[in-house]
């Protein structure tokens, strides 16, 4: 009996440390286990399904470098409002005006612009969502070198959604928290009212 | 976990369009498509969603997007109740490097009670010796329908070479 083309039996496969010769099967169940090894992963840390919540917080960011979140079919409570981003730094929100954003955005009747700001308090990241049937907002956001106290947080992001007009916008950006700390948990809050629902998934960009 | 791979099609004899199907889940879906050439020069990539592997054609696309060029200033590109729409930012032709390459990502396309949005990221070599145009927005399709795949095709003429492929993101 071979394992991994081993006879009777392979080293101790591991992410990283992967030796022998692996069949597709292989390759597929070292895979599920963890064990088989794929730079640049895309890792699913947690889902959240919301209903009618303010905001939620991913406070689970693993050991990743770089973090991808997606936002999916967000309604809201209240109209012509922006789903944005705080951090938690050492488990504590910052709500100061400290956050710096600017993006681009353009509606499907023509009227494009820029939005930034040096102090706000939060980092504006979707379009402005109205909260009638089929006004909703989706998008998704890379944050860079959040666990990591020496450095400041980036965000990149972009969106669609339609507003109250009911009209589709979109816009595409980046943020920063500019302040070299460890951040601990994602803040995702609706500007004023609830996020009715919606789901909110945060990856994990595994590389080595 | 992370990109599952859902359909993949790599043209290399020219066909009138590209279909990816698949999408069957209110998953958050993904398409990369890399080296896309026409085979008539000076012609648009164009897109439509799929319902039950059929295109709508139906005037019910809308979209905004930045179209950024290396050579010239910005403009700004929009339309609402076009019959499809555009995961390209410029015409294409058949000279070295002038083609398409992007992402798109896919929201809602699954549910057949809301609208099916999508978010466009792309960069293109253009007909005229591959200028750089970048462009980066969003399309809608306002109809409340399940939409199951994007249908690709260039506005006259054959694509003639690249790969489109539709992930789902889990």
């Amino acid at each position: 009996m071979s394992e991994f083309g081993y006879i009777p039996e392979s080293p101790e496969q591991s992410f990283g440390n992967n030796k022998g010769i692996f069949t597709p099967k292989d390759i597929y169940d070292l895979t599920r286990a963890d064990k088989y090894t794929n730079y640049g992963q895309l890792e699913l840390i947690e889902t959240l399904t919301v209903s009618n919540v303010a905001e939620v917080d991913f406070t689970n960011l693993g050991t990743y470098n770089v973090h991808f979140m997606t936002f999916n079919d967000i309604h809201s409570a209240n109209d012509n409002v922006i789903l944005s981003i705080r951090f938690y730094e050492s488990g504590v929100l910052e709500t100061a005006s400290v956050y710096q954003y600017a993006y681009q955005y353009g509606n499907v009747n023509g009227s494009f612009g820029d939005s930034r700001s040096t102090v706000q308090n939060r980092i504006y990241t979707l379009m402005n969502v109205g909260n009638a049937t089929n006004e909703t907002a989706n998008g998704y956001s890379y944050f860079y070198n959040l666990i990591d106290s020496s450095k400041y947080s980036f965000s990149t992001f972009q969106s669609m959604t339609i507003n109250n007009q009911p009209n589709g916008n979109m816009n595409f950006g980046s943020g920063v928290l500019p302040q070299a700390s460890s951040v601990t948990g994602i803040n995702v809050v609706m500007q004023s009212g609830n996020i009715t629902s919606g789901t909110i998934s945060l990856y994990g960009i595994r590389y080595s | 976990m992370g990109l599952v791979q859902v359909a993949t099609e790599t043209v290399t004899s020219a066909v009138a369009s590209v279909t990816l199907t698949g999408i069957d889940s209110d998953d958050v879906y993904m398409v990369a498509y890399n080296n896309i050439a026409p085979s008539t020069d000076a012609t648009q990539l164009q897109m439509r969603v799929t319902v039950s592997g059929s295109p709508d054609t139906s005037s019910n696309y809308d979209r905004a997007s930045k179209s950024m060029k290396a050579f010239t200033t910005f403009s700004n590109s929009y339309a609402t109740n076009e019959n499809l729409t555009y995961p390209s930012s410029a015409q294409t032709g058949t000279g070295t490097s002038e083609t398409n390459n992007g992402i798109l990502y896919l929201y809602n396309f699954n549910s057949s009670s809301e609208y099916s949005f999508g978010t466009v990221e792309v960069v293109t070599g253009d007909y005229a010796s591959a200028r750089l145009y970048g462009w980066a927005g969003g399309f809608v399709n306002t109809v409340s329908q399940s939409c199951d795949g994007l249908q690709f095709f260039q506005n006259s003429g054959n694509i003639a070479s690249g790969t489109f492929t539709l992930y789902r993101v889990v």
